[in-house]
């Protein structure tokens, strides 16, 4: 299970995506402080105003039109560009191997408390 | 992520191994279990099963009650709660990251 989210904005993608890859833009939407390495393998650091801090690699780079960075706790985000009639939509997708075990075995826990 | 991680990522740990999700079902399944019980049924030593419920006990999944010379132990489905709780605000922290990302945009423009 992947928690997915799409805005439509109305740049286009090229203008998107420089707020993408360039730390100083991402500071002003992803995190507080961005470090990143923005070529396939690079490096990143993002930190946010609480104190939480999340490492990542660049796992995909498609100029415009996709970035994948895979989270070192084994999660990754892509979040792809795609040029509409009215800009560009963008479309982000986080997933974590634990999401689904998380989902099924509290369904499971509950039906089985429920029977005991 | 945003700091809600904290008690979250230890669930995310435990559930990260499928032998203890399975551990965590078969338990579920009997509504108490001592490591013996789950040893005779799986294909593991009494043990291994008891380090993995251990494990399991310090990440809020299961209670553990003594009982004479033996552990039971119960699913405690909250930490569950909490995980889910997590994947909602993990969503929630997308909404306004892309709604930030619109303002910069616009900002820029």
């Amino acid at each position: 299970m992947d928690i997915e989210r799409e805005i439509v904005v109305p740049e286009a993608p090229d203008e998107v995506w420089e707020a993408l890859i360039e730390p100083e833009r991402l500071e002003e939407w992803f995190a507080t402080e961005v470090e990143l390495d923005a070529r396939p393998g690079g490096e990143g650091v993002f930190r946010w105003g609480d104190g939480d801090e999340r490492h990542a690699v660049v796992r995909e780079l498609e100029e415009t039109e996709r970035l994948v960075l895979d989270w070192d706790d084994g999660g990754s985000v892509a979040i792809e560009l795609e040029p509409v009639v009215e800009g560009t939509l963008v479309r982000v997708v986080e997933s974590s191997p634990e999401f689904a075990p998380a989902l099924e075995l509290r369904a499971f826990a509950w039906t089985a408390l429920a029977a005991a | 992520m945003d700091g809600a991680r904290g008690g979250v990522d230890r669930v995310f740990a435990a559930l990260g191994d499928g032998g203890r999700r399975s551990l965590i079902e078969a338990v579920a399944t009997r509504g108490t279990a001592t490591a013996t019980e789950l040893a005779a049924e799986l294909p593991v030593t009494r043990q291994a099963v008891a380090k993995q419920l251990t494990s399991l006990a310090d990440a809020g999944l299961l209670r553990a009650t003594r009982a004479g010379r033996e552990t039971r132990y119960e699913v405690t489905p909250a930490p569950l709660e909490q995980a889910v709780e997590w994947m909602v605000s993990v969503g929630a922290a997308w909404d306004e990251r892309l709604a930030a990302l619109r303002h910069s945009l616009a900002r820029k423009a």
